[in-house]
């Protein structure tokens, strides 16, 4: 670890630390006592994202909460990040394998659900985007989602003074520029830690497995966890699976304009994803089994297959159900409920 | 009025502990001026112009980009570096195209350092402001880095009648950034006085985004990193250089 992610760290536990202070502190750190802010689960390791020149506040969080679900971000403020990244589906769409952005217009790829975003090194299925903060410029501005231009934006919030007034009680600031606009969107979605599912309590000791559970998770530490790395469920790396012989879409290819890249999209976390059907960067697979029959025996030799798949894993029927059976236990329900990730009322 | 008196009293007590020194600072700027080709004719947006390279009719209706990280070097290898140093230089703003410093310790200044786009670091820091604010348009959005130069106009020899060159890449063989070193002439360094506003005269070649490249019919759109907007920039920020400075 190089010294200046040391110093990052040292930084965020700081941060953290000032977060957990007992409440009678809370006058010294202008922190209302019901307000936690990031707190890193005991079994993950240390959050990627951390920015000291924007440490997680109640008035940024909550702001940055009501950008999420304010279609001000589109073009004709029909489109909001809630619109396709529903908290009930653990911020995947409503089950569609593609989803409908500004004018009903279709992207390409299958919207992702977002927890643990803060752990996350690089954000999109070709892991284009290589920082928390400026993820959201993606969707503001791609044409087939919020199709709007980020300068006009930061007119409109600033036009408002509602939202004036919450980036001063956020940022201090008279002005809001795009970097607040972003700073306040990464406070919230750091925010959005799913670590409560029964597998979370199963690691933690708190919870029991059934039977069938338990078998599933030994199968998935078997054949899957190489890739979708315990606990968080991904080792972030982009990987070609087979789906095709030829990939329509180039993938990571994309990003890095090498050839062998194509074909190969970024390893998704399985947190919840027993909601966010369908599956695959372009939702081809509506069901757990359909994908793991894809990892059974329908993995195509492409020529650029990840080696981790080469050989076809076989297997029985019983043994699919048994892992469906643990993919379930990601599901946090806890997540999917808690109230301070809902669209706000006011 | 209270505070009136208390300025008073907080100058006259300043006063009185020391003279105030000479003052060991002074100002320059530095100006680019952009011209056409080998014979360095005049460059302007919105006229049409011939590349005797190419033989292809050019008009420019943008042309912005990205330099940073400016410091000068005194000949005992003493560094002032200008902070926060990034600038976005817009054809059409002609004010963007004067930079000024100030603040600058006095001395005798025989190089300059500076980077041709912008560096590596702020390409992967998250969101940031000034010049580097995504919202002015140069930061691609599924493909994080900043366009470090960007050149749009009408070409009747590009698909559609025109071109769009939006170069960039920060790392890698075909990055768009290029640091140079630029000494000053001997016989006249930059002389950083309290008296006067020395200025560094830059000159800057559009023409030379096509000098490898080619013709635009070789291809009129350019929205990522790659070779060709590698081989673009470069010869761009290569050709970039020192005029003259006026004392």
């Amino acid at each position: 670890m190089n010294v200046s992610s040391l110093k990052k760290r040292a930084t965020f536990l700081f941060v953290a630390a000032l977060f957990t202070l007992p409440s009678c502190k809370k006058d010294a750190v202008h922190i209302s006592s019901d307000f936690e802010g990031l707190k890193v689960p005991s079994h993950f390791a240390l959050p990627h994202y951390s920015n000291p020149e924007n440490p997680i506040t109640k008035n940024g969080f909550e702001l940055g909460r009501r950008l999420f679900y304010d279609p001000i971000l589109s073009r004709d403020s029909t489109i909001s990040c809630g619109s396709c990244h529903a908290q009930v589906h653990g911020f995947a769409d409503h089950n569609v394998a593609l989803s409908k952005g500004i004018d009903g217009k279709e992207g390409t790829r299958n919207t992702p659900a977002l927890s643990n975003l803060a752990w996350q090194p690089a954000f999109m299925h070709d892991g284009g985007i290589n920082h928390l903060e400026i993820m959201p410029l993606a969707p503001i501005t791609n044409p087939v989602e919020m199709d709007e231009d980020l300068a006009h934006v930061v007119e409109k919030l600033n036009r408002n003074a509602t939202y004036r007034a919450l980036f001063r009680a956020a940022f201090q600031v008279d002005e809001i520029k795009s970097k607040h606009l972003f700073f306040a969107l990464a406070q919230f979605q750091s925010m959005l830690v799913s670590a409560n599912s029964r597998y979370d309590k199963y690691v933690l000791g708190t919870d029991d497995f059934t039977p069938e559970e338990e078998r599933g998770l030994a199968l998935f530490r078997t054949h899957c966890a190489s890739c979708h790395q315990e606990p968080l469920t991904t080792d972030y790396t982009y990987v070609n699976m087979g789906l095709d012989m030829h990939s329509a879409d180039p993938g990571r290819a994309l990003i890095t304009l090498n050839p062998a890249d194509s074909g190969k999209f970024k390893v998704p976390s399985l947190r919840n994803v027993g909601l966010t059907h369908p599956y695959m960067h372009d939702g081809r697979f509506y069901t757990l089994q359909m994908v793991l029959d894809h990892y059974s025996e329908g993995i195509k030799q492409n020529g650029r297959l990840d080696t981790r798949l080469s050989a076809p894993l076989y297997l029985s029927p019983q043994e699919k159900e048994d892992i469906i059976a643990f993919l379930h236990t990601l599901t946090d329900y806890q997540f999917m409920a808690d109230s301070r990730f809902s669209e706000p009322r006011n | 009025m209270i505070i009136g008196v208390l300025m008073v009293l907080v100058a006259g007590c300043k006063k009185e502990e020391n003279n105030p020194p000479a003052p060991k600072e002074g100002d320059f700027k530095i100006e680019f001026e952009h011209v056409w080709a080998a014979n360095m004719d005049p460059f302007d947006l919105n006229s049409k112009l011939l590349h005797p390279k190419t033989g292809d009719s050019l008009t420019y209706l943008t042309f912005k980009y990205y330099i940073s990280n400016i410091k000068l070097e005194k000949t005992d290898g003493t560094l002032w570096e200008d902070e926060e140093s990034y600038y976005l230089l817009d054809l059409s703003d002609p004010t963007s195209l004067v930079l000024d410093f100030t603040n600058v310790p006095t001395g005798t200044y025989t190089k300059m350092y500076l980077t041709l786009g912008v560096d590596s670091a702020r390409n992967v820091s998250g969101a940031q402001e000034g010049a580097l604010d995504p919202a002015n348009g140069m930061f691609w959005s599924w493909n994080s880095g900043y366009i470090m130069i960007k050149a749009e106009g009408l070409s009747p020899q590009g698909t559609g009648g025109s071109f769009t060159y939006h170069l960039g890449g920060f790392a890698g063989p075909n990055k768009a950034v290029l640091e140079k070193e630029i000494a000053f002439p001997t016989a006249g360094p930059l002389s950083i006085s309290p008296n006067g506003t020395p200025t560094i005269h830059m000159l800057a070649n559009p023409a030379r985004l096509f000098h490898t490249y080619g013709s635009v019919a070789n291809g009129s759109v350019i929205m990522a990193p790659g070779v060709n907007a590698g081989t673009m920039a470069f010869d761009f920020q290569d050709w970039t250089r020192l005029d003259h400075i006026h004392p």
